[in-house]
This record gives structure tokens, sequence and C-alpha cells, in this order.
């Protein structure tokens, strides 16, 4: 028997194997570039309808950054915004006939909890350089550093674990009914996938910028307070 | 369940890539336009602040020359006024000279006129006058008056030259006819008066009104009620 929670393999690159999750992103990301550099290319500074849309996404990611990191959302747009983007599109990608999220996989999501791992490393040396980054596991005082440390790989994990659990449920129990049920019922249930994937990509986006922020500023904070004392 | 590192580095691979070409060819374009469309509007703003600017600054300067203006337009409607004010004086004096030289004109032509009616009334009442004395004269004409008037002939001869008394010939007139014993008389009376003998012819000329009078070559006496009347209305006429 074939596992629900299994990735068939597409085809192979040398002996590299190619699973499904991966051309779905690959189809994801074409799909995103392309209309990106479509939409992008005819930018005039009197915006029509299509330019007026993609602004209101660049301002609304913008205003989430300034309201949530209390930053200026500059560096910190292309990361967020793509995250939210991409998991967006990888959620409502089953709506395609055939297409299964590459979200309801693990290893797209434990990518993408790796990469707000990084981020989150990235950001606070970029921030408070590395010092000021490692100072700032020692916060409220160095007792505390091994629960830092956790705490930054069970948050990670628990992005892995959520965005998982809430997608690949969603694929099963529309899996599971449609195999009862016959062909109409799973659409309330798809309805609802629907809209568990546009909050499941808002709350990862939102929470890597809450790691982000945390880290930027506890960076930042050390970095001046090792500045102010003599 | 397992976890496929493969797939999983290929997917972080993935999202890496996905977030570079989304950050070249999507956020960063984007983002620009709007800071694009930011700046023109600021750049607008900034232009319609200096332009509100420059037009405040104008509407003081306009403000200020206009209450120039103003002072101008005071100052030369006082010059206007106070030269209509010495037009207007002239124009009086002027109007007042040519009225006084009317006046004058007017009183001198109503002084001509006057002494022009009192001398024709002066004319007239003489006329008048010498006409009632005529017709009171005429009314005189008698016996008695004639032989007054040959007295006052008589004496008016007594009263010539000897040089202007030779005259040869002599015209007596008279106003009515004289009868013939009469003209004798009166022949030989003036003769006597003369002297020698001149010839008297008699003739009538009732414009005399009354009298006689004698008139030769060089001899002439007007002793009639006409020619007194005559030099009393020249006289009256000469006294106007």
């Amino acid at each position: 028997m074939i596992s629900p929670l299994g990735d068939p393999v597409v085809f192979y690159v040398g002996e590299l194997p190619v699973r499904q999750a991966v051309v779905a992103t690959w189809g994801i990301m074409l799909l995103l570039v392309g209309g990106g550099v479509f939409c992008t290319s005819r930018l005039r500074l009197v915006p029509g309808r299509m330019q007026a849309a993609l602004e209101l996404i660049v301002t609304a990611v913008d205003e989430q950054i300034r309201e949530t990191m209390r930053v200026e959302p500059g560096p910190y747009r292309a990361f967020i915004g793509t995250l939210f983007v991409f998991i967006f599109a990888a959620n409502w990608s089953s709506l395609v006939p055939g297409v299964e999220p590459p979200t309801a996989h693990l290893e797209t999501d434990a990518a993408l909890a790796l990469l707000v791992f990084l981020a989150v490393i990235w950001f606070g040396v970029r921030a408070g350089g590395v010092r000021g980054y490692l100072e700032s596991f020692a916060f409220p005082n160095p007792v505390m550093i091994p629960l830092n440390f956790v705490e930054t790989l069970t948050r990670t994990f628990s992005l892995l674990v959520r965005l998982f659990g809430n997608v690949m449920s969603g694929v099963f129990v529309v899996g599971i009914v449609l195999s009862l049920a016959g062909l109409l019922m799973p659409i309330p249930l798809m309805a609802l996938e629907l809209l568990t994937g546009a909050v499941q990509a808002y709350i990862f986006a939102v929470l890597a910028m809450v790691f982000i922020a945390g880290a930027v500023a506890q960076s930042h904070l050390e970095t001046q307070g090792g500045k102010d004392s003599p | 369940m397992s976890l496929d590192w493969t797939t999983l580095g290929l997917q972080a691979l993935n999202v890496l890539i996905l977030v570079w070409l989304l950050a070249r060819f999507f956020w960063r374009p984007v983002a620009g336009m709007i800071e694009r469309r930011r700046a023109a509007a600021q750049a607008l703003l900034d232009d319609a602040r200096a332009k509100d600017e420059a037009a405040r600054l104008a509407l003081a300067q306009l403000s200020q020359a206009r209450a120039g203006l103003g002072q101008e337009r005071e100052a030369m409607l006082a010059r206007a006024r106070a030269q209509a004010e010495e037009d207007r004086a002239a124009l009086l004096a002027q109007a007042a000279k040519d009225a006084e030289a009317l006046r004058r004109a007017g009183q001198a032509a109503v002084e001509a006129e006057r002494a022009a009616a009192a001398r024709a009334w002066r004319e007239r009442a003489g006329r008048l006058a010498v006409d009632i004395a005529a017709r009171l004269a005429a009314r005189l004409r008698g016996e008695a008056v004639q032989a007054a008037f040959l007295e006052f002939l008589l004496r008016e001869i007594e009263a010539l030259p000897a040089a202007a008394r030779g005259a040869a010939a002599l015209e007596l007139v008279s106003a009515g006819e004289i009868s013939a014993a009469a003209r004798a008389d009166i022949a030989t009376r003036i003769a006597a008066v003369l002297g020698g003998a001149p010839e008297i012819s008699f003739r009538t000329e009732p414009a005399l009104i009354a009298g006689l009078e004698l008139r030769g070559a060089h001899l002439r006496i007007s002793n009639s009620w006409r020619a007194d009347l005559d030099n009393i209305l020249r006289d009256i006429s000469h006294d106007g």
C-alpha cells in the first residue's frame, strides 16, 4: 500500500530523485516569477488595475512588517513577502486537479522552517554582529542560554509541524471524504481548506517576522548595551 | 514516515531561488514604483508649496504696489483737484470780467438808447410844442398882430448897418393877403427906415403863420411866428 504521506518520484536527475512536491514547487515558482516579470514589465507612474493590485500586496506586506517588527520593511520585504506568497500559492495549488500542495509534504515545510531558522540567524548577525547575536541568547541572564537555544530550535520545529499538520490534514480529510461520499461532497471541505491555507500562510509569515524581529531587536539591544557599558 | 533530505535540500534551494527571483522581478520593482510615485507626489507637493509661496510673495508685492498706486492716485487726484480749483477760479474771474464788460456794454447801450430816446422824445415834444404854438399863433393872425410884426420889422431894419440897407429890390413875404392900402403904408414906412426908394414886391406864404419877412439879394429879416418857432425848436434840440 502506498502511504498517503509518500511523495512519489517523478524523475531522476542522475541519481538525484525529483519528487512531485519539487515539480509542483517549480510550477509555482514559474507561475510566480513569470507573473511578476509580466506585471512589473508594464509598471507606470499612474497605475492600472493590475498594478494597483500588485502595489496593494506590496503595501500590505510592508505595513505588516512595520506593525509586527517595528522596523522599515526594505531588508525583510523580499523574504517575508516571498514566504507568504509561496506558501499561499502552494496551499491553494490543490485547486488544480491532480496537484498535491507541496506544503502537504514534510520536506517542503521543513525547508521553509529551515530557511526561517537561517534567516533569524542571518538578520540577527546583520543587526548586532556575531557577538551581539550570540549574546542575545544570554538575555535576560546567562542561565537562560540553554533555554533560549532550545526555544530557537523548538519554535522552528513548531513552524514546521503547524504548517505540515494543517495542510496535510486538510488534504487527508478531503481525500477520505472524496473516497467515501462521492464527487461533490468534498467541496465545502475544499473551501475550508483554502481558508486554512490562506490563514496558515499568514501565520507562517507573521511568526517568521516575530522570530526575526526578536533576534534583530535583541541583537541590536545587546550591541547598544555593549557600546554603552564602560 | 521518513524525511527525504534530498527533497528538503532541493525545496530549500527552490525557495531561496524564488526569494531572489521575486526580490529582483517583483518586490523591488513594485516597491520602487511606489517610492517613485511617493517622490513624484512629494515633488509635486513641494512644487505646489513653492508656487504657493511665490504666489503669496507676488500677492504681497501686488498689494504693496496697489497701495503705492492708491497713494499715487490720491496725489494725482489732489493735483487734479488743485488744478481744477485754479481753472475754476480763472474761469470765474474771466467770466466775471466778461460779465462786467457785458454789463458795461449793456449799460452803455442802455444809456445810448436812453439818450437817443430822450433826444427823440425831446424832438417830438419840441415839434409837438411848436405845432401847439403854431396852432395857437395861427389864431392870433389879425391887424394888431400884423402891426406889431411891422413894428418889429422896422426895428430890425433900423438895427441893420447902413451898408446892408442899400438894397434896390426887396420882397415882403406875409402869411396872409394884405390889402392895397396896407401894402402902400407898409412900403412907405419901410422905405422911410431904409432910406432911398427901394422897389418892394409882396408875396403871401401861409407857412409863416403870422408876421412879415423882408428878403433881398443880400438881406433877409425873418420876422414871423414860423421863424421864431424854428429858432425855439432848434434851441430845444441843441439843448439835448
